[in-house]
């Protein structure tokens, strides 16, 4: 369970402070899939970075699983990070000249407990997100698309509480997208949290439940009546083309 | 376990840009293969400087005819050093075990039939033998019947054997010098470079009487050789000596001596000379290259903690702490350094195996300058290392990722 309460950012530069979160305050249960929308320059990455424990708010409470992310120091945010959340970037972030398998184990080596099935596990991941025949290709032999997918791989290798993925669309053309977009709502039936942040709409409709950011603070939260379906698009999409 | 893992991705980074594990390299290959070829080469020297001072007689001193504090060649023109010197210093001086003098010509041509050679002929008594520890291999050496009797013989080093007579048995035959005949009665052991550096073997001796009334027509000596009993007492026998010597030829300041004594000391002095400041400015030089190399190192390494921001936000962001990101930099670094130690004694090595076969340098390489390379390689590793390490490690995810 993630719980917001009051989350307030300042960034300081100099003798001017800008406020970029002004109390935000939400609760995603655990298996929800939820989108966090706003224009840029809403204080959208900056939520994001707070999820993330990569930053700390200004105030306010965030508590992960019921740990007080607050409290904690560099190196239990890190350890934090390992173990309850997969991060999905919009760059993908592999490790160039490095192999689908080995960016897939990358954060096991970090694990408190580097597990002896560390190698089955990537695989699983792996094939998790459709990838079971690309393992040993490098992220130059791949497509976006399947980088990405990649990515999403080295998100789920450690099993975590949430995925928190920043545009993971953002640089891939509609159908990897799609692709990508098919996986997240798989991994979430499977009981997955998933926490997406964008700025696109068509986006954003994949998930159940869509908070929109206006501001720095909560404009709009609300359920997504009928959710997009990737994998039927895809499908749909499929069958134009062979029909041309 | 941990610690290995994360230290692993330092090494293994290496691996994937070889082009930059080589630049950041190059600086320890060179200085450690100049370390250790410069080591090589002062073990050979110094090897090369006990030989010679093994050659000369670590026991011995010589009394040699001619001033100036220059080692030879003697001066032939001084005739004052007498067989009555020789006689003085083995009444006058304690604690020596021989004296024997000898007279010498250098450059002088022996003949056997068509063969000739340039040799120094010594003119010797039985005692020489003991004096220099050398005795013949084949044959006799000189006897005190021979100088008794001014006999016309003579014994031989191994290169005149080899010069004049090449395989065949010399001893029994005929050798002339100055149309001087004399019988060959021995060879002489093989003994190497001589202290002064020239050929030991390319001698040929004679009794004493013969040499300085029928060969050389002359009443001095050449020089006395001294074998003291005990090394510790040497400097202050030659001390002692010398100051007999002065008596005895009536020298007092400011006159110079007309005689010098050298010492197993001063033949080491001399075979050193400036071997040992060079190879001083040598050792420096190549510390000069491995500290320039580790700031090479240093600059890559900081190059390349900028253009992998990225990588290290995304390590931060999947869970490597602060000291993680600082491990894997300093590793790299470390390994880096480790691995050219390696290389670069292997290269100093093989120049090292090279150098005696190339030039007239001696070379023995040992381990010592391996692990002292290593030791330097490590504190370059680590002290060149830690700035950019620390820099990686303090980058901060949210702003490494942007």
């Amino acid at each position: 369970m993630i719980e917001l309460e009051g989350i307030e950012k300042t960034y300081e530069s100099g003798s001017v402070t800008t406020p970029v979160l002004r109390g935000v305050s939400f609760r995603v249960e655990p298996g929800e899939y939820v989108a966090i929308m706003g224009a840029s320059g809403t204080g959208k990455s900056t939520l994001m970075n707070v999820l993330g424990c990569l930053d700390k708010p200004t105030a306010g409470r965030y508590r992960l699983d019921g740990v007080d992310v607050v409290e904690l120091d560099d190196d239990e945010l890190s350890h934090l990070r390992n173990d309850k959340i997969g991060f999905v970037f919009q760059q993908f972030h592999l490790l160039q000249r490095t192999t689908a398998l080995k960016n897939v184990m990358l954060p096991l080596i970090y694990a408190g407990e580097f597990p002896d099935d560390a190698e089955e596990r990537a695989e699983d991941s792996l094939v998790a997100v459709g990838l079971s025949d690309r393992m040993t290709y490098r992220p130059s032999e791949l497509s976006g698309g399947q980088q990405q997918r990649v990515a999403i791989a080295r998100a789920l290798v450690t099993a975590p509480e949430m995925i928190l993925a920043d545009e993971p669309t953002g640089n891939l053309d509609s159908r990897s997208g799609l692709e990508v977009m098919a996986i997240f709502k798989r991994l979430n039936r499977q009981g997955r949290t998933i926490i997406l942040v964008t700025h696109d709409e068509d986006v954003a409709e994949h998930a159940d439940r869509i908070i929109v950011l206006h501001d720095g603070t909560v404009a709009e939260d609300r359920r997504v009546d009928e959710p997009r379906d990737a994998e039927h698009e895809k499908q749909l999409a499929l069958r134009e083309e062979t029909a041309e | 376990m941990r610690l290995s893992r994360i230290a692993g991705e330092g090494i293994r980074a290496l691996g994937i840009n070889k082009l930059r594990t080589f630049f950041m390299m190059a600086g320890t290959i060179v200085g450690v293969a100049a370390l250790v070829v410069i080591m090589a080469v002062g073990k050979g020297t110094e090897r090369r400087i006990m030989k010679r001072v093994q050659n000369f007689g670590p026991r011995a001193m010589m009394l040699i005819a001619g001033g100036g504090k220059d080692m030879p060649p003697p001066d032939m023109s001084v005739t004052t050093l007498t067989l009555a010197d020789a006689e003085a210093v083995r009444n006058a001086i304690d604690g020596l075990e021989v004296v024997s003098p000898m007279a010498w010509r250098f450059q002088i041509n022996v003949k056997h039939e068509a063969n000739q050679y340039q040799a120094v002929v010594w003119g010797v008594e039985p005692s020489w033998h003991k004096a220099w520890d050398w005795y013949p291999v084949e044959g006799e050496g000189i006897t005190d019947d021979d100088v008794a009797t001014m006999a016309r013989v003579c014994v031989i080093g191994r290169t005149i054997q080899r010069e004049l007579f090449g395989d065949r048995d010399p001893v029994g035959e005929r050798i002339y010098i100055n149309n001087v005949a004399l019988t060959v009665q021995g060879v002489l052991e093989e003994r190497g470079t001589s202290g002064m550096g020239g050929d030991f073997d390319a001698r040929v001796i004679l009794p004493i009487t013969t040499a300085m009334r029928r060969v050389m027509n002359v009443d001095y000596v050449g020089a006395v050789r001294i074998i003291t009993r005990d090394p510790a007492l040497m400097a202050q026998q030659a001390e002692a000596i010398r100051e007999l010597m002065r008596e005895r030829h009536h020298i007092t300041p400011p006159r110079e001596d007309d005689f010098r004594i050298v010492t197993a000391e001063i033949i080491a002095e001399i075979a050193r000379g400036t071997s040992g400041t060079l190879s001083m400015l040598l050792v420096a030089l190549a510390g000069l290259s491995l500290l320039v190399g580790g700031v090479v190192l240093m600059n890559i390494l900081l190059i390349s903690v900028a253009e992998r921001t990225q990588e290290i936000g995304l390590r931060r962001a999947v869970g490597a702490t602060r000291r993680d990101v600082f491990v894997q930099f300093l590793a790299e670094s470390l390994a880096v350094t480790i691995l050219g130690t390696v290389l670069g004694s292997l290269a100093g090595f093989g120049v090292s195996l090279a150098l005696p076969r190339l030039t007239p340098i001696v070379a023995v390489p040992s381990w010592e300058p391996f692990l002292l390379a290593l030791v330097f390689a490590l504190l370059v590793g680590t002290f060149f290392g830690v700035q950019p390490a620390r820099r990686a490690a303090r980058l901060r995810p949210v702003e490494a990722l942007r």
